[in-house]
């Protein structure tokens, strides 16, 4: 049975509505992250789902029970907030025995939880301390702490990771997950940030405009994205999308506007003519003197494990991730070509998606190996 | 060099504010502690007295009566006033947008009109000919009573009114304290499983006894120095019974001429002032701990 589902649901304030028949669900264990950009609307429905916002349509269960009309308290579910909440006037100990207190658990079977709860999270030296005498990564952990020594049936982050600085947030991104699959409880983390979505979740909820955009693990939609929204979303550097028209005759293949012609796998159903916009991910980009796309290098940006060029090809910028360090240098033009990679398209005016990328990929190579070879 | 210029900087900043301090308070209250070791009047030399003002002071039955009207006073407005400031604060702080601006101006007029206009507001409420709120004291009384001219009403009349007219002001400090406090504060208790009442208890309290305490001390201060609507309500009343330590005061220097003696029930008060609040600032602040 699925642990969290949601049904229809919807959220208007007055006549406007924000949120429209959204539906999906999280399995049991699962670590789902709600992304996209700020005020597409995923914090809002994790305070739905925690009880902190109403719901105007729909039901959301949780366990196979409606809790539309149940208060927060009575949900069983913990959360992390992003300025973590602490209590301030609680010791750390406090803090984190705070909910079974109010459940009036006995005081040993309190010290015992809580207890346990901070030798996970490292805390066991800090418990007498007050949240205004703990760094931001300390009271990150005691936020988690707290949600921890409930065990409720549903853990929830809302950007938990936002206010660290950059090396914390990756060390508390592969701390959290390591808990998750220690305590196998079922998760939903909302979050901004492509790359925690990415290296985190086992399945993704990419939203936008208060909508869901698409669903699925990670890899699938980095593989597939659903459309052209999705493909600018997950993966960085971004995707890079070029307009074009499918090309009349027997090969199929994109007429790109700025010049160039990008041969395609076996497309059946694009009437000769269609405007498309194709999407090639920049570490799929590899310089080939065959390569269809001439594009002129404006920046170069070393990180160190890639070398990223940002180019201009006819008109269109075009971002170009390298493996290796190469000699490049501004101005200079490069023949490029989607080796490493799918080719995505997606339709010009939806934006959706318009093939399965797989065999396109198959097939282009199969084509320059024929080439090649020929 | 640069602390030298800041500190060059800040004495000239400050320098107004110090000269007028110096000359309209510090320098005042000098001469008042002196002049209470005087026999003399308000304005004139007179001559040394020495400890003879304190050795009357302790003795005297009007000063007796003052003080105690003070304190009866106080104890009647601070901790109500307290309570209900709190209470209607937490009321306003549900309401959003004009109708909670509304309700907070309703609360907040009353301390913007001058006493003497609380003084007759009040005075024409609970006249016992026409006022309007007569009825309601004598159903509870069983017969008209008028407030203002009986001793044993005359003061939790006054407080009444009092807090009438001040609690405004304190609505609007626990209403800031309150919207210092995080929403997401309250919203991680309740779903730690906390109902509005332990959500009050543990968190909601705790977090504004701070200002708790500065409402408390506020008036604890402003209601020790009260004079003016004590003396509008007892004008031509059983005045020496019901006056308060400033009006005493009052009294003395300027109806009676005696400003030796009105310096020392003045630095009487000074001293009772200063030690109540310190007191209660120690009491409040272990508490907050």
């Amino acid at each position: 049975m699925p642990q969290v589902e949601f049904e229809k649901v919807g959220k208007s304030f007055g006549a406007l509505a924000v949120m429209r028949e959204l539906s999906f669900r999280i399995e049991d264990g699962e670590f789902a992250v709600l992304v996209g950009p700020s005020g597409c609307g995923k914090s809002t429905l994790l305070r739905m789902l925690a009880g902190l916002e109403e719901i105007t349509a729909g039901e959301i269960r949780i366990a196979g029970r409606a809790v539309n009309d149940l208060p927060a308290k009575d949900r069983d579910i913990a959360m992390v907030f992003q300025s973590y909440a602490l209590y301030p006037h609680m010791r750390v100990v406090e803090n984190m025995g705070f909910s079974l207190r109010l459940r009036r658990a006995p005081k040993a079977a309190i010290a015992e939880r809580v207890g346990a709860a901070a030798r996970t999270l490292g805390l066991d030296r800090l418990l007498e301390r007050y949240p205004r005498e703990l760094s931001g990564g300390q009271r990150q952990r005691v936020a988690m702490g707290r949600a921890l020594v409930r065990s409720p049936s549903v853990f929830l982050f809302d950007e938990p990771l936002s206010n660290l600085d950059a090396k914390l947030r990756v060390q508390m991104r592969t701390e959290l997950r390591h808990l998750h699959q220690k305590l196998g409880a079922t998760t939903i983390y909302v979050t901004h940030d492509q790359v925690e979505a990415m290296t985190m979740a086992d399945r993704i909820v990419m939203m936008r405009d208060g909508a869901i955009e698409q669903v699925g693990r990670p890899l699938e939609i980095y593989d597939r994205p659903a459309n052209h929204f999705v493909a600018g979303f997950i993966g960085s550097p971004a995707m890079n999308v070029l307009p074009g028209r499918i090309r009349a005759g027997a090969d199929p293949a994109v007429a790109l506007d700025g010049g160039g012609v990008l041969p395609l796998g076996h497309v059946p159903s694009l009437a000769p003519g269609r405007a498309v916009a194709v999407g090639i991910r920049p570490e799929h980009l590899r310089p080939d003197p065959d390569g269809p796309l001439l594009a002129e290098v404006e920046v170069i940006e070393p990180t160190g494990a890639e070398t990223d060029l940002s180019c201009r090809c006819g008109g269109q910028p075009l971002m170009v991730a390298l493996r290796d360090r190469g000699s490049y240098r501004p101005g200079q033009t490069l023949r490029l070509a989607p080796h490493a990679g799918p080719v995505h398209l997606f339709d010009a005016e939806t934006s959706a998606r318009l093939t399965h990328p797989e065999s396109m990929i198959q097939e282009y190579d199969d084509d320059r190996h024929e080439t090649r070879n020929g | 060099m640069t602390r030298r210029r800041d500190m060059a900087v800040a004495f000239i900043l400050l320098l107004p504010f110090l000269a007028i301090y110096g000359v309209a308070f510090v320098y005042p209250t000098i001469d008042m502690v002196v002049l209470s070791l005087r026999k003399a009047p308000l304005i004139g030399a007179g001559e040394w007295a020495g400890l003879d003002n304190y050795v009357r002071l302790a003795g005297d039955r009007l000063f007796r009566i003052a003080t105690r009207n003070t304190l009866w006073f106080v104890a009647l407005t601070a901790p109500a006033s307290t309570v209900l400031a709190l209470l209607l604060a937490m009321g306003v702080a549900r309401l959003r947008g004009w109708l909670q601006a509304a309700v907070l101006a309703c609360f907040f007029l009353p301390f913007m009109l001058p006493v003497s206009v609380v003084y007759l507001i009040w005075h024409w409420i609970l006249d016992t000919h026409f006022g309007i709120a007569q009825p309601i004291v004598a159903a509870v009384a069983g017969r008209s009573v008028s407030i203002f001219r009986t001793v044993s009403t005359f003061m939790p009349g006054v407080a009444f009114v009092t807090v009438w007219a001040t609690v405004g002001f304190s609505v609007l400090l626990f209403l800031a304290g309150l919207r210092s406090i995080p929403q997401e504060t309250s919203e991680a208790a309740r779903l730690d499983g906390a109902g509005r009442i332990a959500l009050f208890r543990h968190v909601t309290w705790p977090l504004i006894w701070p200002v708790t305490a500065l409402v408390l001390t506020i008036q604890l201060i402003s209601h020790l120095k009260v004079f003016d609507i004590v003396y509008l309500f007892n004008l031509r009343g059983r005045v020496d019974e019901t006056m308060s330590l400033v009006q005493y005061v009052f009294r003395l220097a300027f109806q009676q001429n005696d400003g030796g003696y009105a310096a020392t029930v003045a630095v009487a008060i000074l001293v009772l002032v200063a030690v109540l609040s310190v007191l209660q600032f120690q009491l409040l602040r272990s508490r907050g701990q």
